[in-house]
């Protein structure tokens, strides 16, 4: 018998590795687990909807189940429902790509108020994933704390207009949010420096394109640096667009103090730039962009802390990590596919000729990739005009779907 | 005819369209399928015609796996005369200002050594509504028409 492999977690990293491993050895047993009961994690879910074509790689990851005879296994979270070391038992190695999704909080008063959400909270909610709290009270006036990727996609989601939103998959509640909320400005601020910013410059520039805005930025500052020197010629190419009234302005080296409120809910944001002065930006909604941490009912930290070589992915004997899961929430969806190549390798290498564990045995209330194409089928015919797919939200509706035969 | 399918890409996307088309020519002819991160320019043949497939990424630059081949070309400047080929850009419309830019810079390069296109670049845009696929064996089907004519006649 082949050797098995689970990979817990089925986004991108989870996915370019099945893809890697198989490629080289279509004989191994590879199952890609997920605690949801459809596959493919932030692509899915933390992908922006008006990026239909990042979304496009699904089409590899489809091929794995359909063509490489990779097995989906959804429903089923690690760690919860079946242990680590239970899935150890069944596999000849398990590899943990769960990623990163539970948002870091900025550790300043005022977070609890009303009108302050993380942009994971609103991305997840905007994507409609199943276990998303509801969309946060949204106001004319936003801050949002942050410059990474997912900053930008928040800001251009909420600058867009109805029309600017054809051809997206987002459902119907999130664009009501989007559109009765009559966002009139959005500052986006950033703790470090413009040069330091996270985001890509192509993510920046994309914002001028936006039909009803116009953008300011405020001390962009320079560098010697080639590389960062992209993002301050990205954020020149937008200052000034004047396209609209909905006024985006970035504003840079302001470390966030505290969010001031009034009767539980938010008035104003309280910064200090970098001469010490103090900053007092009135809003009424926040929302926190500043990176994303562990939130899987796997215990991370303690697997990183004994991991035997953590550069290499290998946690212990037959157990392994990549992508954010591994490396913490930084690179985007190719970098985690060269990690995947490089750890397949590892994988391949340290599971030499040996093998047999059978994989977990068949289970109630789990979702196969038919179960899965069941749901995708039912989202794609249940469109909207003007959108080309109306998700399931509902765990409970996607396993019904899932499971009628 | 003897083709090989070259392919520059970031995300998975081109080398797997690259494959789908070498399997789409393969019963009709001599095919190889290669990531242009293990071609050298001094590999190119004009006993070959080639096929490219490359996306764009970033902004508007080549996609990880073509940038040592574009290096390389540039550092060896190869007489490309004698060489046919024929490119499909993938790209993105939501990067309007950028879009496609890596299979333009990969056409000019081989051009300005001395290589002749055939046909026309297409396009593929992921936020439209066509499928890559069914774009690229169409495109296939048409330049492997045109480049068993016009090689003939320069032989």
């Amino acid at each position: 018998m082949p050797a098995s492999v689970a990979i817990v977690g089925t986004g991108p990293s989870g996915c370019y590795l099945a893809q890697a491993l198989l490629k080289a050895r279509p004989d191994l047993r590879v199952d890609l687990i997920d605690r949801l009961p459809v596959p493919y994690g932030l692509v899915r879910y933390g992908v922006a909807a008006d990026h239909q074509g990042t979304k496009a790689v699904t089409r590899q990851f489809e091929r794995l189940f359909e063509r490489q005879g990779a097995r989906f296994i959804g429903n089923l979270d690690i760690g919860a429902d079946v242990t680590l070391d239970d899935l150890r038992g069944c596999y000849d190695a398990v590899v943990l790509a769960a990623g990163l999704s539970v948002d870091r909080c900025l550790q300043i008063p005022g977070e609890d108020l009303a009108g302050v959400a993380t942009a994971g909270e609103v991305i997840r909610a905007l994507n409609e994933h199943p276990d998303s709290k509801a969309l946060p009270p949204l106001g004319r006036r936003v801050v949002v704390m942050g410059n990474g990727n997912v900053a930008i996609d928040l800001v251009r989601l909420l600058a867009k207009s109805g029309e600017e939103l054809a051809g997206t998959d987002l459902g119907e509640g999130p664009s009501a949010w989007l559109q009765s909320a009559g966002v009139e400005a959005i500052d986006i601020i950033g703790r470090s420096p413009a040069a330091q910013a996270k985001f890509d410059p192509v993510m920046v520039k994309e914002l001028h394109r936006l039909a009803h805005v116009r953008i300011a930025v405020e001390g962009a500052g320079s560098t010697e640096d080639a590389e960062a020197q992209k993002r301050l010629d990205a954020l020149a190419a937008i200052d000034g667009t004047t396209h609209g009234d909905r006024q985006l302005t970035f504003r840079f080296g302001l470390t966030p103090l505290a969010i001031e409120g009034q009767d539980g809910r938010v008035t104003a944001a309280r910064f200090r730039d970098a001469s010490g002065v103090e900053v007092t930006i009135p809003c009424d909604t926040v929302l926190t962009a500043i990176g994303f941490q562990s939130c899987t009912n796997l215990s991370r930290d303690d697997l990183l802390v004994d991991a035997l070589d953590l550069d290499a992915g290998v946690l212990a004997a037959g157990l392994y990590a990549t992508g954010w899961f591994r490396r913490g929430p930084r690179g985007t969806i190719p970098d985690n596919r060269t990690d995947a190549q490089v750890l397949a390798a590892r994988i391949l290498n340290d599971l030499g000729e040996t093998g047999g564990k059978p994989g977990l045995p068949a289970t109630e209330g789990l979702v196969d990739h038919a179960g899965w194409k069941r749901i995708d089928a039912a989202e794609l015919a249940g469109a909207r005009p003007g959108r080309c797919r109306r998700k399931i939200a509902d765990r409970q509706t996607m396993l019904e779907i899932a499971q009628d035969r | 005819m003897n083709i090989t399918v070259l392919y520059g890409t970031e995300t998975g996307n081109a080398e797997m369209l690259a494959e789908d088309v070498a399997a789409h020519l393969e019963g009709a002819h001599e095919v190889a399928c290669t990531n242009l991160s293990d071609f050298a320019p001094a590999d190119f043949d004009p006993g070959q015609f080639y096929l490219v497939i490359c996306s764009t990424y970033g902004d508007g630059e080549l996609p990880a796996s073509a940038k040592p081949f574009a290096e390389a070309m540039e550092a060896e400047m190869p007489d490309l005369a004698g060489v046919h080929f024929a490119i499909f850009g993938l790209g993105d419309t939501e990067y309007e200002d950028t879009h496609n830019f890596g299979s333009r810079i990969i056409a000019e390069m081989l051009q300005a050594r001395g290589a002749s296109q055939i046909g026309e670049r297409v396009l593929h845009d992921a936020s439209g509504g066509d499928m890559a696929d069914d774009l690229a064996m169409d495109w296939a089907d048409s330049v492997v028409e045109l480049a068993a004519q016009q090689m003939k006649e320069d032989a």
